[in-house]
Parts: C-alpha cells; structure tokens; sequence
C-alpha cells in the first residue's frame, strides 16, 4: 500500500526530480507534479470511474485506476485532451494476449509501442510526418512517457527491480507514434485487422524501430528485399517464437513506390513472409535449449528455409513518416500479441 | 507547501502466499520446474543432487511444456508438482 497523497514545499521541478529519485521513480527527465486540480482536469477528459480497477499490473500488482493513469499522464506533460488516447493503450496492454508479465520482467529491450489511427491524430495533433518516431512533438512523447510511468510507477516495473532489461531501451523513455493515414496506399491499418472506429490505438511490444535505407529500386521485389534482410536476424526474439510479429513501418515514399507497381498490402506480407527465411540447418546450430518453435519448424528438414514468423499475417503494416527513402521494421519480443482498441475514456 | 499524487496507486494482494520452511530435509521430495533457458534443468537437477546428499528425495523434474520462459506455467504441470512433491525448485533467468 503507498501513501495516495505527498508533500512538496514548492512546486520547483528541481525538488519534485529529488522526491522521485529519493524513491526510485520517474525516469530522470523534469516532471510536472501531479496537483489536484491537474488530476481532476485529466479525469475530466475520460468517462467512467475513476478509480474502477481496470487490471492489476505486474509485477507489483498495482491496480490500474483512470485516477492512477491520470496521475502518470501529469507527470508525463500530457494534455487532458490526450487522456482517451493514453486510457485506451493502457487499457490495451492489461489484455492477456500482450502478456505484460513478461514484458515487463524481461532482459529483453522490449517496451509498448503505441501506434495512434484515425481522426485522434489530426484531432489531438500527433506527428505522423516528419520525425514521426521523435522528437518534438508533445502528443506523441508525452502519451508514450505516460505509458511508462504507468508500468514504472503502478506496475512497478524499474530497472533492475522488477525489469530486468540487460541495457535497457531509448523506447523505455517514451514510445509512441502516429500512422500517415493520407500517405497510405493501402488504407488504414485497424481497417484491414476489421476494426472500424474514427480513432484506434494499437498496442505492439517490440524492440526499437530497425531501419531500412533503400533508394535504388523501383521494383517491388528488389525493394522489399532489404526489408526482409532486417526481418531476418538470429538476435531478434522472433527468431526463436516461431510466431512472433512484426510491424513494418513503411515510410511515404516506400510505400508509393511498391503499390504503384499494383502490389496490395497482402501482396507485400506475402512476399516478406517468403523472403524473411534462414537456413534451418544454421538455425539448429545456433539455437538450442530454450527456443520456443512450433512444431511445424521442428519438422522442417535442414535443407529447408524457415520463416521467421509463422504467418504473413503476422506481419503487419501501415505507413508513417515524411519524404524519404527510409521505412523501419519492428520485430515483436516474441511472446506477446499486438493489440488494436478503439479509443474510449 | 503543495499537495500531490503518489504515481504509484494501490497495489493489490498477491494472489499466493508464501508457505513456512520446512524443518528438515529428511525424505522431503524435490521437484524441479524447467523454464528451459539454457543450462536451468541442468544447473537446478544438480542442486536437487547436493539436496539428496543431505536427506531429501529426488522427485519429478517438469517442464513448462509449450509455454516455454515467457509464459505462465500451465496449470497441469502446477498440479502434478503439487501432487507429487514438497519444494520446487523454479525460475532461471538468461
């Protein structure tokens, strides 16, 4: 049980950043304290009570209140009208299907990457543009840094107590990014999972974005190649799920050039699907002990390629970024689902 | 002086207990639980081995079966170790 309320003599961020290290909280940038009349501006921005438990988190089984996601959206410098956005990704992450047990825990990199859709990103001005992943934009750092706070404070997930992440992450600080609905060739990403809502928010554990520089080809072919050389790696944990997933960001311009030679959003996850493959042989002389395939890769001969992932469905899509010739993968943790809500309060 | 928040919230009841320790190890069965993370089975049936020297009795070493380290362990596998020993031997990170 913690004290609900603290004292400060002032509100200086100099002695709120004091208070928390004292104690093992925030995440070593300046906050802005969690007053009152700050919470009760951010609880009016949702619907619902305040403090129903929504979930527990661990590892420390914190009960996961609005008021408590309220109380870490302060601190992270978010704006009230960004409360339904952060409410619905934390809502996201209390599904089992994340396993945020492990998430958390995990010597792993992995952190929540909240991918904000739909009319929530021009309405709450989120960057989808330029610099999508970061930084200088306040909607898209503070809803991930909220995020984080949340998994710090009420879950109790801090480094080396609770999480076990070997280094740790740049993703850890803040995560969170805007899809380029009008830059898509493809629509958008929630419609084509079947959820069809004028704002979503997806929730997807993985490592940092991996990026792929391809400026040389106009065939799809050569293109998405590079993509799935990053796709490929023995580091990453989907190499030894069998079915974990991956979103690949495709910036604007990659994605113009691949659908103008007519391929479909299944065209390109069907190809990468084929192409993200390792000799089986090599895997089985790396992996040992430990790896978590299916039983459709044991099967496999060693003469054969395994994929990297189970389905093309497991590779999903969506476009974000500005001009240029960059996109990102972003491979799962492994043992953990993505997760798209409709946002709610 | 100013007034706020703890980030922290309420946490909740665990939903286990810990039990008390055992007074002996005379004919106590020890199980292992391997999350199969590499050298854990081997690293945890060698304790069981220095425990046995002492007194106590091998019993089954399980595995999480499909659930691999990531995943809670399966309730099967809780029960059976339930059923058929006194202390588990669990948990091995990287």
């Amino acid at each position: 049980m913690s004290d609900t309320f603290l004292e400060l003599a002032t509100e200086r961020p100099e002695e709120l950043m004091e208070l928390f290290a004292t104690r093992g909280w925030g995440d070593g940038l300046p906050m802005i304290p969690p007053t009152e009349d700050r919470v009760e501006a951010m609880l009016r921005a949702t619907s619902g009570d305040p403090d129903e438990i929504l979930y527990q988190l661990p590892p420390r089984l914190g009960e996961v209140t609005r008021r408590a996601i309220a109380v870490n959206a302060v601190l992270a410098g978010a704006s009230p009208e960004l409360m339904p956005v952060i409410v619905t990704a934390v809502r996201a992450i209390g599904d089992p299907l994340v396993n945020i047990r492990g998430i958390n825990a995990t010597t792993h990199p992995t952190a929540p990457l909240v991918i904000v859709h739909g009319e929530a990103v021009t309405d709450l001005g989120f960057n989808a543009g330029h610099g999508s992943f970061g930084p200088g934009n306040r909607a898209n750092a503070t809803v991930g840094r909220a995020i984080r706070f949340v998994l710090l404070h009420v879950g109790g997930a801090r480094p080396g107590d609770g999480d076990a992440s070997t280094q740790g992450a740049p993703s850890k600080y803040t995560y969170c990014v805007a899809e380029n609905l009008p830059a898509s060739p493809w629509g958008s990403y929630p419609e084509s999972i079947g959820i069809d809502a004028p704002s979503a928010v997806t929730v997807h554990c993985a490592e940092g974005p991996h990026n792929i520089h391809e400026m040389w080809h106009e065939e799809p072919e050569l293109h998405l190649d590079f993509i799935a050389s990053v796709m490929a790696p023995m580091g990453n944990n989907n190499a030894l799920a069998s079915n974990g997933e991956y979103f690949v960001a495709f910036g604007p311009e990659h994605a113009a050039t691949i659908s103008g030679a007519g391929w479909s959003r299944r065209d390109v996850q069907n190809y990468l699907f084929e192409r993200a493959r390792r000799p089986v042989r090599e895997m089985r002389a790396h992996f040992g002990g430990g790896r978590a395939w299916a039983g459709w890769v044991e099967a496999l001969d060693d003469d054969d390629l395994m994929p990297l992932t189970g389905h093309p469905d497991n590779i999903r899509i969506f476009v974000t970024g500005g001009p240029g010739k960059h996109s990102s993968v972003i491979p799962s943790w492994g043992g953990t689902r993505s997760v798209t809500l409709p946002v709610e309060a | 002086m100013v007034q706020i928040y703890s980030p922290e919230g309420t946490a909740g009841e665990p939903d286990n207990r810990l039990t008390s320790s055992v007074p002996t190890l005379d004919g106590l069965r020890i199980g292992v639980l391997d999350n199969e993370k590499p050298n854990a089975g081997l690293l945890m049936k060698r304790i069981v081995d220095r425990l046995v020297e002492r007194g106590a009795v091998a019993g089954p070493q399980q595995t999480k079966l499909e659930a691999k380290a990531y995943l809670p362990c399966p309730g099967e596998v809780i029960e059976y170790l339930a059923d058929n020993t006194d202390l588990v031997l669990t948990g091995s990170a990287d």
